[in-house]
């Protein structure tokens, strides 16, 4: 049996880093316990995204989280990408590093979305195989997400918690559970969203995700683009229960609203957790927007950093 | 359908998928693509074999999610790399450029940093012939791609933001002598750039969220750089500009004052005024690191 989070820290209640928020980061240097940053938005950066963290790193913890490392895809692992992420992950004294279970594209090339993978005995392997390799060139373990998804395929032949759990024990590696996304997933795919957050493995679980999505009626869309939704909370409830605790992050990727706001819907985790954590007082700064509420229609990720010019 | 049992299945599904979601028409064009059906040979009418449906949703309902997202993502990232181009065509016509960009260039980077690199290069090779001798409204489209895609390079490229640079004084400290053979290093941020409009202005007055209209040609000679991580840009004139020319693509200070006085029709001693305040402006503005090795040289054009 593992230690609890592979003994890895519980870092608290963070907030993904996004390029709005970079002025009033450096200004305010708010209180917050641990930033997520996205791996690929920094790796090649050699300005000021890269300043910016080079900044945070020095005050916070930070944490790795990418996007593209595509460890379902059949194409070969890309060894210069793996390079950069741990030349990166070095340097920013990344505390984990975390991307997704799925592919990102395939014959050369990158779709930039989470793709699924089939759910199989075969797919195991594949995976398990590409992640260990991936281990290795990190020299840490890797974290992993489930992602949100809109389809499933006639040749799964086991639940995403059974491919998770196995997964993560023949790998040793870690898992980021998306509690939004097993949420989101839940409803497109019509599966008990509890059944699933008790069936993972507990004690492998490093860190948690929570995030606002978007209902479309007939599905829902992982948008990042709101606040947390009640059943989302209860899930999360739930997995803080069953797991014991652990780092939890807000995602907040369109419609962003002032860094305020963004924290102060992470804080309200801390109302979801065993009593041993004070509540926390839901901010009134809450209805403090900055961008127009036209729901956003693009799932996550798009992960791009507009220049500045004078 | 044959369950997939081995990697080499998974590759089929993976290519079968992607071909279906990248698909200009749709993703029922996209199974019954030839491109497509070479990897699994699929009827729309009997994707549920491969792609469940939900309670809610048909199969075809489901991959329709990916296939909006891909195109969608992928726009949204352009405009907000290009957003004074996104103004000039307005957002229906620049969606059309970027979707048929994107369909002849997708995305082969990790990073999304790299999506539009050959998109300026795009529009210049699909453009309307020109019938006259002046430039037209494709040109400025063009020039003002290449200019908003230049500040992005420019914005998180290689820069010398914690470096001393060259200071006025160090010319100064040069002996007189030397002076026709002296190289000057540029800083790796420093682009220069010919223009058939003056489109920075346009780009900038969108950035301020003014409503500028297409302007009428006008040569235009652009210094870009950065400095405190901030994009600067300066426009200059063509004698000015010339003698800067030279000194970045590696020659002498010589080669710069021939590239200046090449251009000059006027006094001399003016010319001699300017050029020594070119050096002052240049120096203050960072645009040389220092003096260079003799055989250093490179070009930024």
């Amino acid at each position: 049996m593992p230690s609890a989070r592979l003994g890895l820290p519980h870092l608290g209640l963070g907030v993904g880093l996004r390029s709005v928020h970079f002025p009033y980061l450096l200004q305010q240097r708010p209180a917050v316990d641990w930033f997520e940053v996205i791996s690929e938005n920094f790796m090649d950066s050699r300005g000021r995204p890269r300043y910016v963290l080079d900044q945070l790193a020095e005050r916070y913890p930070i944490v790795m989280h990418g996007v593209s490392l595509s460890i379902g895809s059949t194409d070969r692992l890309n060894l210069d990408y793996l390079r950069k992420l741990k030349a990166l992950a070095d340097q920013v004294r990344a505390v984990w590093v975390s991307d997704h279970v799925c592919w990102t594209g395939v014959a050369g090339l990158n779709a930039h979305d989470l793709l699924p993978i089939p759910l199989n005995e075969a797919t195991l392997r594949h995976l398990v195989e590409r992640i260990r390799v991936v281990q290795d060139v990190l020299q840490r373990p890797l974290v992993l997400e489930n992602p949100s998804s809109y389809v499933t395929f006639a040749s799964s032949t086991m639940t995403e918690w059974e491919f998770l759990t196995r997964m993560a024990e023949e790998t040793d590696c870690g898992l980021l559970l998306d509690v939004n996304n097993v949420y989101v997933s839940s409803v497109n795919h019509d599966f008990d969203p509890a059944e699933y957050i008790r069936s993972v493995p507990h004690e492998r679980v490093v860190q948690f995700h929570l995030a606002g999505h978007t209902d479309r009626g007939t599905h829902l869309i992982d948008t990042h683009d709101n606040h947390v939704i009640d059943p989302v909370w209860e899930l999360y409830r739930l997995a803080h229960q069953l797991t014991g605790g652990a780092a939890t992050l807000l995602e907040w990727d369109a419609r962003i609203p002032e860094f305020p706001v963004v924290h102060a819907e992470v804080l309200k985790s801390r109302q979801y957790m065993s009593k041993e954590l004070p509540e926390f007082p839901v901010s009134q700064r809450e209805r403090s927007w900055i961008a127009t509420d036209e729901p956003a229609t693009v799932p996550q990720p798009a992960a791009y950093v507009a220049a500045e010019v004078e | 359908m044959k369950s997939p049992v081995d990697p080499v299945e998974l590759a089929r599904i993976q290519q079968w998928m992607q071909s279906v979601i990248m698909h200009p028409d749709g993703v029922e064009a996209g199974i019954e693509s030839p491109g497509t059906r070479i990897f699994i040979d699929v009827a729309p009418d009997e994707v549920e074999g491969l792609i469940c449906r939900s309670a809610a949703q048909s199969s075809i309902e489901r991959l329709h999610v990916y296939a909006n997202a891909y195109y969608a993502r992928l726009l949204e990232v352009l405009e907000s790399e290009f957003p004074a181009l996104v103004h000039a065509l307005g957002e229906e016509l620049f969606q059309e450029f970027a979707f048929g960009y994107l369909q002849q260039s997708p995305s082969q980077s990790y990073t999304l940093s790299d999506l539009s690199a050959k998109f300026p290069e795009y529009l210049a090779r699909t453009r309307p012939p020109n019938e006259s001798d002046e430039p037209d409204w494709a040109d400025f489209l063009i020039d003002l791609a290449t200019l908003e895609g230049t500040y992005g390079e420019v914005f998180d490229g290689p820069g010398v933001e914690a470096q001393q640079l060259l200071q006025a004084g160090d010319l100064d400290e040069i002996p007189i002598a030397r002076w026709p053979s002296v190289r000057l290093a540029p800083v790796p941020c420093l682009k220069l750039m010919t223009l058939k409009f003056a489109v920075h202005d346009y780009a900038t007055a969108v950035r301020r969220q003014e409503n500028p209209s297409l302007s009428e040609p006008s040569p235009t000679w652009l210094i870009v750089t950065r400095r405190d991580y901030v994009v600067r840009r300066v426009a200059v004139d063509e004698t000015e500009f010339a003698a800067l020319a030279a000194l970045v693509s590696g020659g002498t200070i010589a080669d710069s004052l021939e590239a200046a006085q090449n251009l000059w029709f006027g006094d001399f001693d003016q010319l001699a005024r300017d050029v020594q305040r070119w050096f002052r402006d240049w120096s203050a503005a960072g645009y040389f690191q220092r003096i260079a090795d003799s055989d250093e040289a490179r070009s930024t054009i």
